[in-house]
């Protein structure tokens, strides 16, 4: 059997995920970020953008950031299925990151979210805008989810309503882990988006046009002292 | 009243997380950088008493009876010291305390330290311990939070006087502009009226925290600690000290109802009242000659509500003078000029000696530019031990 | 002889309490009277009477608390003061559709609540 053939059969089939339609927030320090979706170019600015935080073992920066890694390599790779990532970018440079699946016509699968600009809700908001992407765009009925930081969780679990389907797990569990999971269901979501999701849409093109090539955070406030360009 | 008094070493740290650290290692730093603005560490043997500003390391940090932790870490047996606290003014009560123990003579020098960590724990656990300052039958068990009455004398006000929620915005724009340049704030983040009032996304960006109050409308859960050294300024020890003193020249002190919803007018802080007045009467000045203000904001409407109370303004209509830009560092009152509780943070024990701290480094010309108000004579604190239930007025002059 | 009524349904109740000396009245109770000076023994409560504190009241000021301190799992949680004809005042939980207004009028009982450790406290709800 050729390569080619073989190729394709460890590909996923190709489905044509409806697109995140781009918006813009302005954060509390008057920047504006850009809400994106990411494209196969923007691959390399991601995993650089995230590889230095896989030795950040504070606030479980660490696992976040080796399973986003996975995922967007291997999305680049085409091995993972119905996956999209969102960014949020501000003049271009990367302030946070979001993925998730997209399972089927009734179903999400969050997959994580990684801050990178701290101190302006940047992964509340991304949080958000992965949600509305799920229940709005793509028009799933609900999205599984969990997390590696308990408090970071606890946050999404309370502010959100998650139902919590512990109760019929193994038959029910998450693909991160195959653990117990939570749900947001589209009722949830409505009772919470007002006051959740925001942005202006559509974006001025001389504005996305800043977020056309995004940019690798020179610092982290995650890594004191760390620099990427010497 | 006895003895002049005045502070002769100023010390402060990074407000933020300081959670990696344990809290008497956290308030010590502070007392080394006292010593070492004062003259080097030499002194610690001249210190006649210590007192320590905490409100709740035993439910934060599990440690207890923190003052006689601190003279052992600083090396500084068998010198006296007691733990003072006073919720959030815990750090302006160990001020007075100083300041009674010189004046009685009992003390020539006293080194007054106070912080709190209490990122140690959750924000719902941090939380649920500052409402324990509430009363725990008619308020703390019904679930009531500090945020939660700061909401509703908040509404109040608005209804009565026609606040806004912009101008509880315009506060904040001011507070995070002095904060983002105070080496020592918590937030070093500028804010702008458009992304939290006037934008699109203000109301998420923005969100409510308690209804009508929102997220900058309220102050952080800050770490932190802060120390001052004093002086019996007419003592031979004194001249020891190699920094000018500046004066503590007045101090008020009063409480009021303990339940909130017994408060003769919720809109009146009749305690701060009470003890701006009696600080005004101990310095012999009033209300014009203070030329700048650190008023406890935990929440935006105190700040309002403080200023009035001092005699600033009219009562509703303080709002009225930030509009008009009246407050801001360059105004002819500035207040907050550290960036408040707001923006540089409020470590609750702390906070009372971190207000010191600006006042003496502003009457000194120590602060960053751009944030040095011009001239000042004398600064004046207001810190807070509950929901206004009792307050430390302190004023400074500049001899 | 054991009075079997304490094992029955018990609807939780809040005291308000007057001096029977003067005649004033408090809520929550203090440990000596503002105005006649009388003491109050917590173990005998001799010369105080407690009485409910429930019914019409009405609503002084409110806010919805989105941050709810540790074990309060909910998204929000709207709390009131309330002023009952008597002239005592209270703090407590507002359930309600919708926003309230200051000066509604609503009924005040009370409820048993849990969410902290240790055993349940009574609580004020405003309806």
């Amino acid at each position: 059997m050729a390569i080619d053939e073989l190729e394709k059969k460890l590909r996923p089939p190709e489905v044509q995920l409806a697109p995140y339609p781009s918006k813009v927030i302005t954060l509390a320090s008057g920047e504006t970020m850009v809400v994106r979706e990411c494209r196969r170019e923007d691959t390399p600015a991601l995993l650089g953008t995230v590889y230095p935080l896989l030795g950040v073992a504070k606030d479980y920066y660490d696992v976040v950031a080796a399973r986003m890694y996975n995922e967007i390599l291997a999305w680049y790779r085409y091995r993972i299925a119905n996956m999209f990532t969102l960014v949020g970018s501000i003049n271009g440079e990367i302030a946070g990151i979001v993925t998730s699946r997209h399972v089927d016509s009734h179903l999400g699968m969050s997959l994580h979210t990684l801050t990178i600009k701290r101190g302006l809700r940047v992964g509340a908001q991304l949080f958000a805008a992965k949600m509305e992407h799920h229940l709005e765009y793509l028009k799933e009925d609900e999205v599984w989810i969990v997390a590696e930081s308990p408090i970071g969780f606890k946050r999404w679990m309370i502010e959100y309503e998650l139902e919590d389907r512990g109760s019929q797990y193994p038959a029910v569990r998450h693909e991160l882990g195959g653990v117990p999971t939570f749900v947001l269901t589209r009722k949830l979501w409505d009772a919470v988006r007002a006051v959740k999701n925001t942005g202006t849409r559509p974006v001025a093109p001389e504005v996305l046009k800043t977020a056309d090539k995004l940019t690798m955070p020179n610092e982290y406030v995650q890594l004191p002292g760390w620099k990427r360009n010497g | 009243m006895g003895a002049r008094v005045g502070i002769v070493g100023i010390g402060h740290c990074r407000f933020g997380n300081s959670s990696d650290y344990d809290l008497v290692d956290v308030i010590a730093y502070s007392a080394n950088a006292a010593f070492r603005d004062a003259g080097g560490l030499a002194l610690r043997k001249e210190v006649d008493q210590v007192f320590v500003g905490n409100m709740a390391s035993g439910l934060f940090n599990r440690e207890t009876a923190v003052a006689s932790a601190l003279v052992s870490r600083m090396n500084m047996e068998p010198c006296p010291a007691e733990l003072i606290e006073n919720g959030p003014a815990s750090g302006a009560s160990a001020v007075k305390m100083g300041y009674m123990a010189i004046a009685s003579g009992m003390a020539d020098v006293v080194l007054v330290a106070a912080g709190e960590v209490m990122r140690a724990v959750t924000g719902w656990e941090a939380t649920d311990i500052v409402a324990t300052m509430a009363h725990k039958e008619a308020e703390y068990n019904m679930g009531l939070t500090l945020p939660g009455f700061a909401g509703m004398v908040t509404r109040l006000y608005m209804e009565k006087y026609g606040l806004t929620e912009r101008d509880l915005a315009l506060v904040a724009v001011k507070d995070h502009d002095n904060g983002a340049k105070n080496i020592y704030s918590h937030v070093q983040l500028p804010v702008t009226i458009d992304a939290i009032a006037d934008g699109p996304s203000a109301n998420v960006v923005n969100n409510y925290v308690a209804e009508p109050l929102r997220m900058y409308s309220t102050c952080p859960v800050t770490d932190g600690s802060a120390a001052i050294i004093m002086v019996n300024m007419d003592s031979p020890k004194a001249k020891l000290f190699k920094k000018k003193p500046v004066r503590v020249a007045g101090i008020g002190s009063a409480t009021d109802t303990h339940v909130v919803h017994n408060r003769a007018d919720p809109l009146v802080l009749g305690a701060v009242k009470l003890s701006a007045d009696q600080a005004y009467k101990m310095a012999g000045i009033g209300p014009k000659d203070i030329s700048f203000a650190e008023l406890h904001d935990a929440f935006v409407i105190f700040e309002l509500m403080n200023s009035e109370e001092c005699g600033f303004f009219e009562r509703g209509k303080s709002f009225l003078a930030v509009r008009n830009h009246e407050t801001d560092i360059n105004g002819r009152l500035p207040i907050n000029p550290s960036g408040g509780l707001k923006a540089k943070g409020h470590p609750v024990g702390g906070t009372g000696v971190s207000q010191i701290f600006e006042l003496v480094r502003q009457l000194r010309g120590e602060a960053e530019e751009g944030r040095q108000v011009k001239d000042p004579k004398y600064g004046m604190a207001v810190n807070f031990g509950g929901f206004g239930n009792n307050v430390i007025t302190t004023i400074l002059a500049k001899d | 002889m054991i009075d079997f009524s304490v094992y029955g349904e018990q609807t939780p109740h809040i005291s308000g309490w007057r001096c029977q000396n003067c005649g004033t009245i408090y809520y929550p109770a203090p440990m000596v009277c503002k105005k006649c000076d009388k003491i109050r023994d917590p173990t005998t409560n001799k010369g105080w009477e407690e009485f409910d504190l429930e019914g019409p009241c009405t609503l002084l000021t409110w806010t919805r608390v989105w941050n709810l301190p540790e074990g309060f799992n909910k998204k929000y949680l709207m709390f009131g003061m309330v002023e009952f004809e008597n002239g005592l005042r209270a703090s407590g939980r507002i359930e309600l559709e919708g926003d309230p207004k200051i000066g509604m009028k609503l009924t005040a009982r009370a409820v048993e609540a849990d969410e902290r450790p240790g055993k349940p406290v009574k609580v004020f709800v405003f309806s």
